[in-house]
């Protein structure tokens, strides 16, 4: 057992060193991505309510997005605020909370609920069947 | 392009990604698990022998009496028809009709959890077996004689049963795409799946012989029988006992292929939760690799989501193939032909962590869905409401995020803990002397340790 005690330690301190190393690269790997992405396209990061005051608008052109699926993160218990406009008339849905409200060509819908269910969530055109955000309520 | 793992065709929601300092934690508590297994390393297998106890004859006949038997298969025969019916006349909406959420999370997911639990309880209920039985007594009947059947390939062993465990997700996660965008399978297309392998199993029964092609090539009886060598109930000579938890499966991998199951199972849940997480950029990358070679966006995807299912099927077999090759370096190892099945069914626990990992939040939920609206409106055209829930939702709020990430770290750690101990407890029968097994452990020590922070690590990226 005395080889055995040299060697197990080591590898012990291997296995846990590649682990944090891979920890530690993914985590940052992922914060620069959201910079990044918010740096050069304002309004595409991830953000929050909270933070800014002002109630981000999902601007709906042909049907999509613009700038993509938008990313919306809350933490539990906060209050969830944002605006569709749309270009085409189709049924907004929040998956999960299951709310929904029709949009008229050229009209804007609002939403405004607690955050009160944790995870990843998806908002849709219903009718298209188009993701138009994704909403992360944090615990 | 999107790519959407299948749970998101069914589910409203996803998984949060496990914050870093849980993963910090987990991956912390598995490095300590793991040198406490080493130091308090028993001298003698107690595996090896399951110690099965009866649990009363009176108990056993009631239960495998003919009308129980047959009212379990008539069951089995029953749902497998409804699901059908619904998948190919019920709604193309995936979240909406019974086939999906039946057929892909309450049986492939239920079933593993509770056979670990409860024992092979897929066998009464499996339907093609059901089916099987009663044609083989029929044939009996009518012939006087027993059925003739083909003798197995026995060095095919469980190999049908691995490819079809391949197939199977294959068609649940990577078939179900439209244009480049990952859309899940439907309905109608998990109907005629369904329709087709029936046809393929009842055909290899009648080839075969029911029982030996459960045993072998059915890929859910193989597949759910796997997980059910873990648990403490077990069936000897028509009788139910009680028997030592894990011993089971020291014994299961005798079989050719039996580890190409198990690696399998790991492979393709790691794909599934990788494909959001961890490869997502590699995965869209080669997807833009093959469109500018002129591929459809369908096909595309189809063959780059293949390649990567085929990419962790190999990945997890040259890990755990690495760990039992470095065991032959240990004096008095038995040849690799012995230790490379040897040590499979070690792998059985990961593989059912991984599955509790992935998808306990998924199964929690849809199991809502499946025993409120689905049984109530298994069309999922609005017209019926047989149990008066169709109207029902599911509610998310049942479990915190804080409560899943618990679950899916712990069951990790636990499925570490219990493979280790059954790869310590074959470590010696292979060899005599207790520290040289100890020593060829360092190797499969290591092949543990990187399963669990691999499956760790994908939580901490899931839906990045």
């Amino acid at each position: 057992m005395k080889h055995a005690n040299k060697v197990v330690p080591a590898l012990v301190a291997l296995v846990a060193m590649a682990g944090l190393a891979s920890c530690g690269s993914g985590d940052e790997s992922k914060t620069e991505a959201v910079s990044g992405s918010s740096a050069s396209r304002p309004g595409d990061g991830p953000e929050s309510a909270s933070m800014g005051g002002k109630v981000p608008t999902i601007v709906i052109r042909n049907g999509e997005p613009v700038g993509g699926v938008r990313e919306l993160e809350y933490d539990a218990g906060d209050q969830i605020r944002f605006e569709v406009s749309s270009d085409v008339a189709d049924e907004v849905h929040v998956h999960g909370y299951d709310l929904m409200q029709d949009v008229p060509a050229g009209g804007t819908v609002s939403f405004d609920f607690p955050a009160e269910i944790e995870g990843i969530f998806e908002a849709e055109l219903e009718g298209r069947k188009e993701q138009i955000a994704e909403i992360r309520v944090n615990p | 392009m999107s790519l959407l793992p299948f749970a998101h065709a069914l589910a409203a929601r996803q998984d949060l990604p496990i914050p870093a300092w849980l993963f910090a934690w987990g991956a912390s508590i598995v490095l300590i698990a793991s040198f406490v297994a080493l130091a308090a390393a028993w001298r003698k297998p107690r595996l090896e022998e399951a110690h099965w106890r009866s649990l009363g004859a009176g108990l056993s006949r009631a239960l495998f009496s003919s009308p129980v038997q047959a009212l379990c298969g008539l069951v089995g025969v029953f749902l497998l028809g409804v699901a059908i019916y619904a998948g190919l006349r019920g709604t193309e909406a995936p979240d909406r009709n019974f086939a999906l959420t039946f057929l892909f999370v309450t049986t492939w997911l239920g079933f593993p959890f509770f056979s670990a639990l409860l024992g092979d309880v897929f066998r009464p209920f499996n339907p093609w077996r059901a089916v099987g039985r009663v044609a083989g007594a029929g044939f009996r009947a009518i012939a006087g004689q027993r059925p003739a059947h083909l003798a197995y390939p026995e060095r095919l062993g469980r190999w049908p049963a691995a490819v079809g465990l391949l197939a199977v997700v294959w068609l649940e996660v990577v078939y179900g795409s439209s244009g480049g965008v990952a859309v899940g399978l439907d309905p109608h297309a998990a109907a005629t799946a369904a329709l087709v392998y029936s046809g393929y199993t009842l055909a290899m029964m009648a080839l075969f012989g029911t029982e030996e092609w459960c045993e072998r090539g059915e890929i859910f009886s193989v597949y759910f029988g796997m997980f059910s060598q873990l648990g403490c109930f077990g069936v000897e000579d028509g009788k139910l006992g009680r028997r030592r938890p894990l011993a089971a499966a020291s014994h299961w991998a005798t079989l050719p292929g039996s580890a190409a199951v198990v690696i399998a199972s790991i492979a393709t849940t790691s794909f599934d939760g990788a494909q959001e997480g961890a490869f997502k950029s590699a995965i869209e990358s080669t997807f833009d690799w093959l469109v500018d070679r002129g591929l459809g966006l369908t096909a595309a995807l189809r063959l780059t989501d293949t390649i990567f299912i085929l990419l962790c099927f190999a990945g997890v077999a040259l890990v755990y193939l690495l760990g039992v090759r470095g065991m032959r370096t240990i004096r008095g190892a038995p040849s690799l032909a012995m230790l490379r099945p040897g040590f499979a069914h070690t792998l059985i626990p990961i593989a059912l962590a991984y599955l509790v990992a992935h998808y306990f939040s998924l199964f929690v939920f849809q199991e809502q869905a499946q025993f409120a609206y689905l049984l109530s409106d298994p069309l999922g055209t609005g017209t019926t409401d047989l149990f008066g829930t169709a109207s029902a939702g599911v509610d998310y709020r049942v479990l915190s995020a804080n409560a899943i990430w618990y679950v899916q770290v712990g069951a990790l750690v636990v499925g570490h803990v219990l493979g280790l101990t059954m790869a310590h407890d074959r470590a010696l029968v292979y060899w005599p002397d207790y520290r040289d097994a100890t020593r060829s452990q360092y190797w499969m020590l290591a092949v543990m340790v990187a399963f669990t922070c691999f499956g760790l690590y994908l939580l901490s990226v899931a839906n990045g």
